[in-house]
Order: C-alpha cells, then sequence, then structure tokens
C-alpha cells in the first residue's frame, strides 16, 4: 500500500509492531470460508498504545490470535505482522514463537486471567517458574526476583503464597500482567483485559496498563469496552466486520471532530453517557459479507458508491469521507 | 459449524475404526436375525461319529465334543447372549435414569435415601451380587436378566443423577420457570431431552458389559442350562478338550464374545464424541 | 408493589449473601440497583423473580405475600414477573431454535394459539429477523441470543421485569438496542422494571431512580464488598 507513511506513527522510532494486509480466513465445513479479518493496516510504537475496539464478533480477537499464533488449524493467514527484529509472527514457526517470541517479545495480558492462571500452584510459585524460564534466573536470585518482579504490577507482595482462586478479580489480574511482563517485552498484547470487571476495577486495570506503556512499552489493547479505550489510548482502530474501518488519535476520535466513519460514530453515540441510541440492525455475518462496505446496510448516508468495498486510506474506508459537520476530511 | 483442528490422519483411523465398528455390529446382527429361519440345521444335532473335529469346509469351526457344528453353536449361542445382554442393558438404563432423574428431582430427603441405597449396592462386588440373585431361581434365560440388570443400573443412576443436579441450576430452567412451566414440562421438556444421550451411551456400553456378565454366571455353571448354547456355556463346555489340546471349541466362542462386544464399544465411543462436541472456538461464529 | 423486606437469602445458611436487604418498586417504576460484582445482587434478583427462596424476609407481589418459591409459588404470580440473565448462552436451552425459545412460556402455559402471532410480534421489536429465528443458540452470536431472551421474557406480558445484567457481555450498540426495547414496552404496558447491574453510568441513564447496594441493607449488616483498595473481597 502507498500509505505506510501515512499509518506510522509520529516519533523517531521504528515501529515495535509493523502490520501490512493481515487477513485470517477460515475454511468451514462444505468448503465455505469466513473472512474474519481482512486487510489489516497499521503500526504500534514503543510507548504507544493502540486500542482495537469493536463489537463482539468483528473479528479483534482473531486478529490477536493471530499476532500470538494462536489460530486453529482450519485458519490461514496473508500479509505480514513484523516485529522491530524483523520477525514475521504470521510466518514463524511454532517453535521459534514458543522459543523466542511469546513472552520474551510479546508478552499477553489475557481476558480471563483467572483462567490464564495455574489453579494448583501459588503466584510466587507461578512467576519463578516464568522467570527461571525467561530469564535464567536461578535460585538464591529467584525469590527476590519474583517479588521484584510482583511488585511491578503493583501486586502486593504478601499475597504471593496464595493460590488463584483466594484472590480477587483485580489481584487475578494483576498477577497475569505480573507475569505478562517478565520478559520484558516490548510489545504488549492484551485481549479484552476488562472483561467482566466492574467499573472502578476496569479503570485501575487500564490505568496501570497504561502505566507500563508509559515506560517505554507497546501496547495493543482489544476491547469492546469503548470508555476502557477512551482512557488508555493513544490511537483507536475501529474494526467492523473484519475490517478495520477508521484509525485516529483518540483524543480527536473520543472529544472533537469526533470519528469520521459512520460506524465509529454510531457506536459512540449508542454510551450511555451520550446519546443513548444504538445503530440499526446488527452487523453482518463474516461468512456473507456483502460485495461493498459492510456497513452499508445500517447507515443512513450509504447510496451508490457503497455498493464497491470502500478502501482503507490509512485513517478511514469510506467513500463519504468528510465529517458530517463539514470538517475537511484530510488534516493531519 | 467450525472444524475441529484434528490432523487427517486421525480422522482417517477414527473413521476406519467406526467403519469396522459398524460393519461387525451389521454382520451380527444379520447373523442372529437371519440365520437360524433360513439355515435349515438343527444346532443341537448330535454326531458321536464326527466329535471334536478341527476346523474344515464342511465345519468352519470345527465340532465340539459331541459332533455338534460350532459355527451353528456359536451364531445360536450369541442370539442368546445378545438378547440377554441388550434386555438386561436396556432394563439396567431404564432403572438407572429413573432412580438417578427422580434422586435429584426430588432431592433432600429422598435424595440421599436413595444415593445411600446406590452406595450400599455399589460396595458389593456386583458378580457376587449377581450371583446371590441367579442362585435364587432355577437357571433359565430370565433370571440371567434379572440378575445382570439388577447389579448394572447403579452406575447410570449416579451418572443422571449428577447431570441432572448440574441441569437443573441453569439459567435456562429458572427461566422456563419463570416462564410458568410445571414441575414435569421442565423434567420433559428440559432435563430428559439433555440427559437422554447419555442414557443412550450408556445402554449401548451396557450390552458388551451384560453380554460379559452373562457369560461369566454361564461360565461358572450358574447361568443358563447347559444345552442351552450361549456364549458362556460353550466356553466352558469347551474346557476339557482345551486341556486335550483342542483349541478351537475355546476360541471361536471367545472371539465371538470378544468382537461384537469391541465392536460396540467402538460404536459407543464414536457417538460419545458427537454428542459431546469440543467446545465451539469463540473465534467462529 | 413488589417489595422485599428484610431479605436475607444465599446458599448456605451460615454465610448469606444477601443480608437483610429491604426495597419497593411501585408499577411503571424503573429502579437501578447497583453494585460490585459478587455483592450478591444477582441472588437478591432470584429471590425478587421467585425463582430463589430466602430464609428469611418477606416479598409481596402486588399486594399478595409470595408463599413458595419456584414451582411452589402459583404459576400466575411466577409469570407476573419475566426476568432476564447475564449470561444468554446458559440461559437458553441449546436443543431450541430461536423461535421455540421465544414460544416457550406460551406452550407451557397452555397458550398455544398464541405462538404464531405473539412471535410475529416480539422478532422484529427486539430485532430478530426470520432466518435468525430458526437458528439455534450455538449458531448466533451473544447479542442476538439476548435479543431472543428478552423477548421470552416479555412474550408472557409480565406486569415486572427483572434485569440481571442484562447488558454486562454486550457491546454499546446491542446494549442501547436492548434498553429501547424494555423501555418501549414498559411505555406501553406499565410495567416496572428491576434492573441490577455494576455500571452507574447506565443504570442512571436508564432507571427513574438508582440505590447502591450498601443502601437497602439494613444498617449494621456486614457486607463483602470489595473495599476501594481492591487488595481483597
Amino acid at each position: 500500500m502507498k500509505t505506510d507513511a501515512v499509518t506510522t506513527a509520529p516519533g523517531p522510532k521504528a515501529p515495535v509492531l509493523s502490520v501490512r494486509g493481515l487477513s485470517v480466513r477460515f475454511r468451514m465445513r462444505g468448503g465455505r470460508q469466513v473472512a474474519a479479518v481482512a486487510d489489516a493496516h497499521f503500526d504500534l510504537a514503543a510507548g504507544e498504545c493502540l486500542a482495537l475496539v469493536g463489537e463482539s464478533g468483528c473479528g479483534k480477537s482473531v486478529l490477536a490470535s493471530a499476532l500470538l499464533g494462536l489460530l486453529p488449524g482450519n485458519a490461514r493467514t496473508s500479509g505480514s505482522a513484523l516485529l522491530d527484529d524483523g520477525t514475521d509472527l504470521l510466518t514463524a514457526g511454532e517453535r521459534s514463537l514458543a522459543r523466542t517470541v511469546r513472552g520474551r517479545r510479546v508478552g499477553l495480558v489475557p481476558q480471563s486471567p483467572a483462567a490464564h492462571l495455574t489453579p494448583v500452584r501459588t503466584v510466587r510459585a507461578q512467576l519463578e517458574e516464568t522467570l527461571r524460564e525467561l530469564t535464567g534466573a536461578r535460585r538464591p536470585a529467584l525469590r527476590p526476583a519474583a517479588e521484584r518482579a510482583a511488585a511491578r504490577a503493583s501486586f502486593p507482595a504478601g499475597h504471593l503464597d496464595r493460590y488463584p482462586h483466594e484472590l480477587s478479580g483485580g489481584l487475578a489480574q494483576r498477577a497475569a500482567t505480573a507475569l505478562a511482563l517478565i520478559g520484558d517485552a516490548p510489545l504488549l498484547l492484551a485481549d479484552e483485559p476488562t472483561t467482566g470487571l466492574d467499573r472502578e476495577l476496569v479503570e485501575r486495570t487500564v490505568d496501570e496498563l497504561r502505566r507500563h506503556t508509559d515506560g517505554g512499552r507497546a501496547l495493543l489493547i482489544i476491547t469492546h469496552d469503548l470508555a476502557a479505550a477512551e482512557r488508555i489510548a493513544d490511537r483507536v482502530a475501529v474494526m467492523y466486520a473484519g475490517r478495520i474501518v477508521e484509525l485516529d488519535d483518540a483524543e480527536r476520535f473520543f472529544g472533537r471532530p469526533g470519528p469520521r466513519h459512520p460506524y465509529a460514530r454510531g457506536l459512540l453515540d449508542a454510551l450511555p453517557e451520550r446519546a443513548f441510541v444504538p445503530i440499526p440492525g446488527m452487523p453482518p455475518e463474516l461468512g456473507a459479507l456483502p460485495e461493498g462496505c459492510a456497513f452499508a446496510a445500517r447507515c443512513d448516508r450509504a447510496d451508490e458508491l457503497c455498493s464497491v468495498q470502500p478502501p482503507f486510506d490509512g485513517r478511514l474506508a469510506c467513500r463519504h469521507g468528510a465529517r458530517a459537520d463539514g470538517e475537511e476530511p484530510d488534516r493531519a | 459449524m467450525a472444524e475441529t483442528d484434528f490432523g487427517p490422519a486421525r480422522r482417517t483411523t477414527r473413521r476406519i475404526r467406526v467403519t469396522a465398528s459398524a460393519g461387525i455390529v451389521a454382520a451380527v446382527l444379520l447373523a442372529v436375525l437371519l440365520v437360524p429361519p433360513l439355515v435349515q440345521l438343527d444346532q443341537q444335532a448330535v454326531d458321536l461319529a464326527a466329535k471334536l473335529r478341527p476346523p474344515s469346509w464342511q465345519h468352519p469351526f470345527g465340532t465340539d465334543d459331541v459332533g455338534r457344528d460350532l459355527l451353528l453353536r456359536c451364531v445360536y449361542g450369541l442370539r442368546v447372549s445378545l438378547l440377554v445382554g441388550v434386555v438386561a442393558g436396556l432394563t439396567a438404563t431404564v432403572i438407572g435414569t429413573a432412580v438417578g432423574a427422580l434422586a435429584a428431582a426430588f432431592g433432600g430427603w429422598t435424595d440421599r435415601l436413595v444415593m445411600r441405597l446406590v452406595d450400599t449396592f455399589s460396595s458389593v462386588p456386583h458378580l457376587l451380587l449377581g450371583i446371590f440373585i441367579v442362585a435364587m431361581f432355577r437357571p433359565g434365560v430370565g433370571p440371567v436378566i434379572v440378575s445382570v440388570a439388577l447389579t448394572h443400573w447403579l452406575s447410570t443412576a449416579r451418572i443422571v443423577r449428577s447431570e441432572v443436579l448440574s441441569l437443573r441450576s441453569r439459567p435456562f430452567i429458572d427461566a422456563a420457570i419463570s416462564g410458568g412451566a410445571s414441575r414435569g414440562r421442565v423434567v420433559v421438556r428440559h432435563l430428559l431431552p439433555a440427559v437422554l444421550p447419555q442414557a443412550g451411551l450408556a445402554a449401548v456400553l451396557m450390552v458388551p458389559h451384560a453380554m460379559w456378565h452373562e457369560s461369566a454366571l454361564s461360565f461358572l455353571g450358574l447361568g443358563l442350562p447347559t444345552h442351552q448354547a450361549s456364549l458362556g456355556n460353550l466356553v466352558q463346555t469347551a474346557r476339557g478338550s482345551l486341556l486335550a489340546g483342542d483349541w478351537w471349541p475355546t476360541l471361536f466362542p471367545g472371539l465371538f464374545l470378544v468382537l461384537p462386544t469391541l465392536a460396540l464399544a467402538g460404536l459407543a465411543g464414536a457417538w460419545r464424541e458427537r454428542i459431546n462436541p469440543r467446545r465451539r472456538s469463540e473465534l467462529m461464529l | 408493589m413488589l417489595e422485599l423486606t428484610r431479605v436475607t437469602a444465599g446458599y448456605d445458611r451460615r454465610e448469606p449473601v444477601v443480608r437483610e436487604v429491604s426495597l419497593s418498586l411501585a408499577p411503571g417504576e424503573s429502579l437501578g440497583l447497583l453494585g460490585p460484582s459478587g455483592c450478591g445482587k444477582s441472588t437478591l434478583a432470584r429471590v425478587a423473580a421467585l425463582l430463589h427462596r430466602p430464609y428469611a424476609g418477606t416479598v409481596v407481589l402486588d399486594g399478595e405475600p409470595v408463599r413458595g418459591w419456584r414451582h411452589r409459588a402459583p404459576r400466575a404470580q411466577r409469570t407476573a414477573v419475566g426476568v432476564v440473565f447475564q449470561q444468554p448462552r446458559l440461559s437458553a436451552d441449546p436443543r431450541l431454535t430461536l423461535r421455540e425459545l421465544i414460544a416457550q412460556p406460551l406452550r407451557a402455559t397452555g397458550r398455544r394459539a398464541e405462538v404464531a402471532d405473539r412471535v410475529a410480534a416480539l422478532a422484529p421489536a427486539v430485532g430478530l429477523t426470520p432466518e435468525l429465528l430458526e437458528r439455534r443458540p450455538h449458531e448466533v452470536s451473544d447479542g442476538q441470543l439476548q435479543r431472543a431472551c428478552l423477548a421470552r421474557a416479555l412474550v408472557l406480558r409480565p406486569r415486572w421485569l427483572i434485569c440481571d445484567e442484562m447488558t454486562a457481555m454486550l457491546d454499546a450498540s446491542t446494549t442501547a438496542a436492548l434498553v429501547a426495547v424494555v423501555e418501549s414496552y414498559r411505555r406501553e404496558s406499565g410495567a416496572g422494571l428491576l434492573a441490577v447491574g455494576h455500571d452507574r453510568v447506565l443504570l442512571e441513564r436508564w432507571c427513574d431512580r438508582t440505590v447502591g447496594w450498601q443502601e437497602c441493607s439494613a444498617p449494621g449488616a456486614p457486607q463483602e464488598v470489595m473495599g476501594p483498595g481492591g487488595q481483597s473481597s
């Protein structure tokens, strides 16, 4: 694509993660194909947080799984997802992913921390095991190292000898975050880290993740919680029916002048703190996408232009590029 | 539906196993249903001149110690064993399902009483209990069925009870109650349909088990009268000739017992995979 | 009125999760009950929906004291309260199509003849297409399934509606859509609503009145609520 220069984040550093034309298809029974992710482009720099938002089923979790090499066997990927050392996450084999990438280059903050932690071992034992694995630390250095690792994620040292089921939701989340931080991976990937948490806990979790981002890591957070995204993100990517339809600075997106894609506008207007008005209709199924813009059927501005798939120009994939308020479309 | 990520090799092995099992079961059913009415030979026909002949074209399985054709004896024996297995297995499953469902549905005292009863029965080795039951009657098909059925409903009752208990606490049962469903409707419309595949699976697995028990009882001389060809009886009467080096009167009835039971178990396994598919991945719609 | 007075309930008599909680709801009123997860508000919602027998306390429904819960409650009392739960996957019998799911309460109460009309009227109201109605739960998304569960709760036209974290698993647009369905039903029928949840912004936008979990517990009753520090539960 010719738009690489536009999507690259401002700043001197090379992107920690550079995703180009990433597509994921599932081959279903009966030869049917499901395009779960189509042609995703974005860059992510150190110290930056990109929030990938969208309804459940829009393909954002599939994208995360693709980056971690955790797709099921019937999935086919194309495009590339390059780390700054040149590793392509899509083509690296399972062996090199396990040995040199997961935990070391990419840390995962999981969706349900309680399920991610081993139930029969204490938090300390799990931290020490991960430290041994990733840093090669041995006794007697292991014990203080585990305590340092816990402290980094604000996990209280007094709770280190507890089992996962003895922890509150917030502490389990911190324990999982501590594990994700051990390998000093430059890229953190958080997949719906706030699902099912109370608002207060969402905010604390998100603030802690932000702190790690400010410490120089790159963070890709995948969420359907727009309030969480607004609190943490530098940039926002909106996904609809497998495609990124808008990518913008969080401040512009959530504040003035607001999102440009009609779907993104609808999503924000559905929030109870805003208009609380739903987008009419439901998202199309990934196995039966229309020819043109997938949102056209629900869009009040749809016209004949929308019968052709709108290209993503690095910021927007909509034929009606201008904002509703008439502001110039390309004032980057 | 999403495809599971079984490798093609594993899928193929599974398919071969299922096909082979289905083939054996079909052959067994054909043999026991069609051979007796179609083949006008008397399985009891004694031919002392041809006793203990090894397998030949005339007698593919050889003959026994009084010259009866072993192939024919085996088919008739399988017929009796299968009858006992199916009837006893189904009876045991029906008893187990009813007891387990009732215990779970009523709860409280009923549940505790019934489950203690189940525990008591389970604490006695069931072959011993079965022997005790058949010993109270004259040898025959009926007592053997009763004995096997009465000793085999326990595990089904336990499985069904725990299944119903776990279903009962699901929100969809709450929703049905809130929607005005009566107790009977909840059981018939929501609980039983969820439990029946499990119970059916238990029944299929029970058939080979019951066949083995019938054979064991007959082998011990407590089951069917010795003149009646059952697989257990055939193996039992063949013991003497085995010591004399004549292998066929033991081998063929043994194979007739082992192959169909393995095949049934194989089919049941495939069925279990069907009713308990791997949890669908959230990645797929 | 739907009145709960000093209700104590839970799953272990020695450690009830709900202690002496009281709240009352006038016809046509909507009340948001706000509390952190695990505080016992879902148990209270089940008590109010006549699905969980409390250890102590009274529930009065439209002037009639509730004497039995679950099947021991008279059918007329049970069906006066519609319920929607948090997890649509667990709230739907996996063997039924969405159409059958919505029709279940009509069939259970001997109103089979109304199935076609009621489903035809409700499905578009909750946003389900005829094609979706023929699918089973595993073939639809959480949002679509929750729409069907809401339609099932409304199919008997209950005078009271209890939504227990109805939208906790859903995205913003589906949340707004389901709330709009509930509100339009209430405008037309005058039903009262108890909405239980942990999202203050949502409940305050949705309901006439919002109370915190602590405010409706009797003073002095110990609370199992996570402190602001979140260090323990």
